[in-house]
């Protein structure tokens, strides 16, 4: 019986495939210098073209790429989207279906394995090449499926679970993950996939798989951080994952609810829920930050906003903030924030001098009251 | 740095000037020279005395922190040249040279004393080594306060001064009922209070810190200094009214209420003067002066001149008060109200809701006013929850001596807009209309408030900008931000296409809140578009009122607020 990536693939793993995709997402991350590679466009109305990074820009270098990637929609005809917040969940509640394939350069475009559809992070030099041919080749990898029971215990969410899943398989490079995983709502599996290509997976999904190479058992998850902060962007997929008790009773300065993970309508609902009748520490700047501007409405509606200002937080821009040189919220000398995003590397926020560490929703906020992990 | 005094005037100043040297110059001397640094080099070079037709607003107070005594005296130009014997007699207050003689005005006890001591910061040091004996506070009385005869400018300096006669360049000490610093300053103030031994401050709750500039911090190497430095003054001090990144000092300072009609206040920005709206007489200072009237509750004042600006007629639909102050702006440009007051009259004045009068007073300092002020009546006394018979001595004087009186009939006036790249230079809409806008962005303290966002949101609710324009809106403080998410505005921003960013200065500033590139256009309801403040040095950045802000998103192109019909909202 053929896997996941195989059917989708049309395929079996180890032989080479063409991908055609439905779908192709140019960003303004590191991917949109493919903008200056790709010499024409064979199907612009695929395309998806999105400034979410730099929102609202922190340099003048940001409008100069926004600018970029504007006049290359533009000129091609493609669709050019902003102010939507997080172009990997805006695009996973508007357009992304089953049995989709989307190409996109960026770790995360496997979130849209937790919805069935095929998403397949490349370089900048192939989605350029993906831009000017529609389509481009690959082996089709071996798949390790994964089967996920038991429950959550209180206190953990599934940030920590997947922090877990990663710490415990560390040779899922090159691989396919699939997931079975009947007991999870949507946004669980959603940052399951997101996560699972997080140590160098080529993609996730969560199928109906009845294999089991390996197994999360929920109920011996722990909260996780991801500790030791890495030189460079270069090595952040080396970055080490530990429960958090590791790091118990650090003092902390900084604390971030979003930065790509942690700012969608069920974290912010989860993270007003933990404020209620607390302070902020003296000290302790939190920064919130929803992920599209769909989750900003609904928390808007439902008076979360007006919680997280009355607690004394910083409401950001929506959209991806996981890596913010200069721009809301970033840390200065010496300084430590703890963060939902993903990022650890030296100067991911802010100064190369501070130190970033990420954690769950429940983790940042017992931060933002105490002052410390 | 001292040899570099006049160096591209006069290369031989720093060599051949002798200590006790006094300067003779003409008008404006000063100008252009804001920095602390323009007083100190001629400080440093043993210059102890100045005298000019005329001095720059700013060079003026920084000259007398140096320690440098400045005469404003009209006639000796003219009668004396380089190397001439000049007396100054401060008993009878003369100057001489060459057989002819010239009075010039009152200077205080206490700003000679800053001059005999070396400085502001030297003279605040043995002042507190000394135990510190401050001056009394004694306002006028009810009777004296309501005097007649005066401008706004002096009712409220001589009933602060506790002075009775009054006119313009005399220097009165002044006791500010309300000071605010925000945290561009908070680590230099820290520093010099620390160097001029302050242990402890005249009345800690006189002070407001507000977190604005720098919060939510930004900027990675330098803002998390300030917030610390923030809290440790908060601290050290006992300043309890702490405003950690709740929205922007000066909307935070009208909407608490804290700088009340009637009074003086003062804070380490130069939008400070925005209470002037309220009829406060207000009035930014920088951070030496600020550590040293934190110390000893005194601040010492130039009585300015005053202009009168009649404002006549009902603004039409779709022209607010940003249009008003923007025209008289291009009129009278970013000098034609140094060191003035600047007092707003007439029935169109009146008819401007507080919010809308505090959006002009704001932006007077931008003809380089000391304070831009209103009449108290009915809607001051509202606002403030005062009895009007408390404040309506604030009001202008028919028997009042100003240098100008200004008269506009806003009935006529059309929308407009500063252009690149200056403050002053403004158009009429209709000579920029059409013109292409990448991003636009509605906040500040000129523009960031309730009824600015409400004003947008009518010409917005149902309507979307185009894919490409960059709309960033910033409540002006967290009060505004929740009033305006219950009232549904940020709901109508967010559909139609914006970024909405946490209450701050923000991008006005020129904080990373939207900074474009080479040859992009901004429009904003900001108050400054100097050259790279919104990006880079090529950067084309245009101010107008919230109308034309909303109007111009939903199209990409410089609107007329007057061609778009509006949706209750």
């Amino acid at each position: 019986m053929s896997t996941f990536v195989e059917t989708m693939l049309g395929a079996p793993a180890g032989q080479p495939a063409r991908i055609t995709p439905d779908l192709v997402v140019v960003n303004d991350g590191i991917c949109h210098t493919a903008v200056e590679m790709a010499g024409m466009v064979r199907s612009p109305a695929k395309v998806r073209v999105i400034f979410d990074h730099d929102v609202p820009t922190g340099q003048p270098e940001a409008a100069r790429a926004f600018g970029e990637i504007r006049r290359f929609a533009k000129s091609n005809g493609m669709r050019f989207i902003q102010a939507q917040g997080v172009g990997y969940q805006y695009l996973l509640e508007q357009e992304v279906r089953p049995g989709m394939i989307v190409v996109q350069g960026g770790s995360h475009a496997s979130i849209y394995g937790s919805v069935g559809a095929l998403g397949i992070n490349v370089s900048a030099t192939e989605l350029a090449r993906v831009l000017e041919h529609d389509y481009y080749n690959a082996i089709v990898p071996e798949t390790v499926t994964v089967r996920v029971e038991g429950t959550l215990p209180a206190g953990t969410t599934m940030m920590d679970a997947a922090m877990v899943f990663l710490s415990d398989n560390p040779c899922l490079a090159g691989k396919s993950v699939e997931f079975s995983a009947p007991t999870l709502d949507a946004h669980q599996k959603a940052v399951l996939c997101s996560m699972a290509c997080e140590t160098g997976a080529f993609c996730a999904a969560v199928t109906d798989t009845e294999g089991r190479d390996v197994t999360l058992d929920l109920s011996q998850v722990v909260p996780m951080v991801t500790t030791m902060p890495c030189p460079s962007r270069d090595v952040q997929k080396d970055a080490v994952r530990q429960p958090k008790e590791v790091l118990q009773g650090m003092k902390l300065q900084a604390g971030q609810i979003g930065g790509y993970t942690g700012g969608t309508i069920e974290d912010l609902r989860l993270a007003a829920s933990l404020i209620e009748g607390k302070t902020l520490a003296r000290g302790f700047r939190l920064t919130i930050a929803p992920a599209t501007s769909a989750d900003y409405l609904k928390a808007l509606d439902e008076g979360l906003i007006e919680r997280f200002i009355d607690f004394g937080a910083q409401i950001s821009a929506v959209g991806d903030h996981s890596v913010v040189t200069q721009g809301a919220g970033v840390i200065g000398k010496g300084e430590k924030l703890l963060t939902t995003g993903l990022y650890t590397y030296a100067g991911c926020m802010g100064v190369e001098d501070s130190e970033v560490y990420t954690g769950s929703v429940p983790s940042v906020m017992a931060a933002a009251v105490t002052g410390q992990v | 740095m001292k040899k570099y005094a006049f160096e591209l005037l006069k290369p031989e100043f720093a060599s051949t000037v002798q200590p006790g040297d006094i300067l003779v110059a003409g008008t404006n001397f000063g100008c252009g020279s804001s920095r602390e640094q323009a007083a100190t080099v001629l400080s440093g070079n043993g210059v102890r005395c100045i005298i000019a037709k005329s001095f720059a607003r700013i060079f003026f107070r920084n000259a007398f922190n140096s320690g440098i005594l400045l005469i404003t005296c009209d006639g000796i130009r003219d009668v004396c040249e380089g190397g001439d014997m000049v007396t100054v007699n401060l008993d009878t207050h003369q100057v001489q040279a060459n057989g002819h003689s010239f009075s010039f005005g009152a200077i205080p006890e206490n700003l000679l004393q800053i001059v005999e001591n070396g400085g502001l910061i030297e003279d605040t040091k043995k002042r507190v080594a000394a135990g510190l004996h401050p001056s009394p506070c004694q306002k006028l009385d009810e009777t004296a306060r309501r005097k007649k005869g005066f401008t706004m400018a002096e009712k409220l300096l001589r009933n602060n001064a506790g002075v009775d006669a009054i006119k313009p360049g005399d220097i009165v000490i002044t006791h500010p009922d309300m000071f605010m610093i925000h945290d561009i300053y908070t680590p230099y103030l820290l520093d010099t209070l620390q160097k001029m031994g302050v242990e402890k401050i005249a009345d800690p709750d006189k002070v407001t810190i507000i977190f604005d500039h720098c919060m939510p911090t930004a900027v990675a190497k330098n803002d998390s200094a300030h917030y610390d430095a923030g809290l440790a003054l908060s601290d050290k001090y006992g300043i309890t009214k702490l405003h950690v990144g709740e929205g922007i000092c000066h909307s935070i300072m009208h909407e608490m209420r804290c700088a009340k009609p009637g009074e003086v206040a003062t804070a380490t920005d130069s939008h400070t003067i925005t209470y002037g709206g309220a009829g406060n007489f207000c009035s930014g200072i920088g951070t030496a002066e600020m550590a040293a009237a934190l110390a000893t509750g005194e601040l010492w004042f130039k009585v300015p001149e005053a202009i009168k600006i009649v404002l006549n007629g009902h603004l039409p639909d779709g022209v607010l008060s940003k249009d008003v102050i923007l025209k008289i702006l291009g009129d009278i440009k970013a000098d034609g109200g140094q060191y003035k007051s600047l007092e707003f009259t007439g029935p169109a004045a009146h008819e401007m809701s507080m919010l809308a009068r505090f959006t002009v007073s704001n932006m007077a300092l931008e003809a380089g006013a000391k304070c831009g002020l209103f009449e108290a009546d009915e809607k001051t006394a509202a606002y403030y929850d005062m009895p009007l018979s408390e404040i309506d001595w604030v009001c202008v004087d028919e028997d009042a001596h100003y240098e100008k009186v200004l008269t506009y009939n806003v009935n006529e006036l059309e929308p407009q807009l500063s252009c690149p790249q200056g403050v002053d230079n403004v158009h009429p809409i209709s000579e920029v209309v059409g013109t292409p806008i990448d991003e636009v962005y509605l906040g500040s303290c000129t523009n960031g408030n309730l009824e600015d966002l409400a004003i947008a949101a009518r010409y917005m609710k149902g309507k979307h900008v185009p894919d490409d324009m960059r709309f960033i809106v910033v409540p002006a403080t967290n009060k505004v931000y929740k009033d305006a998410i219950r009232l549904g505005y940020i709901r109508i921003f967010v559909e139609a296409g914006a970024v909405i960013s946490h209450p701050c200065c923000g991008l006005c500033c020129g904080m990373p809140y939207g900074l474009m590139y080479d040859d992009e256009r901004i429009l904003s309801t900001a108050n400054r578009n100097f050259i790279g403040r919104q990006g880079t040095k090529k950067t084309l950045s245009y101010l107008c009122s919230p109308a034309v802000a909303a109007v111009t998103a939903l199209t990409g192109r410089v609107a007329d607020p007057r061609d778009f019909a509006t949706e209750d909202v």
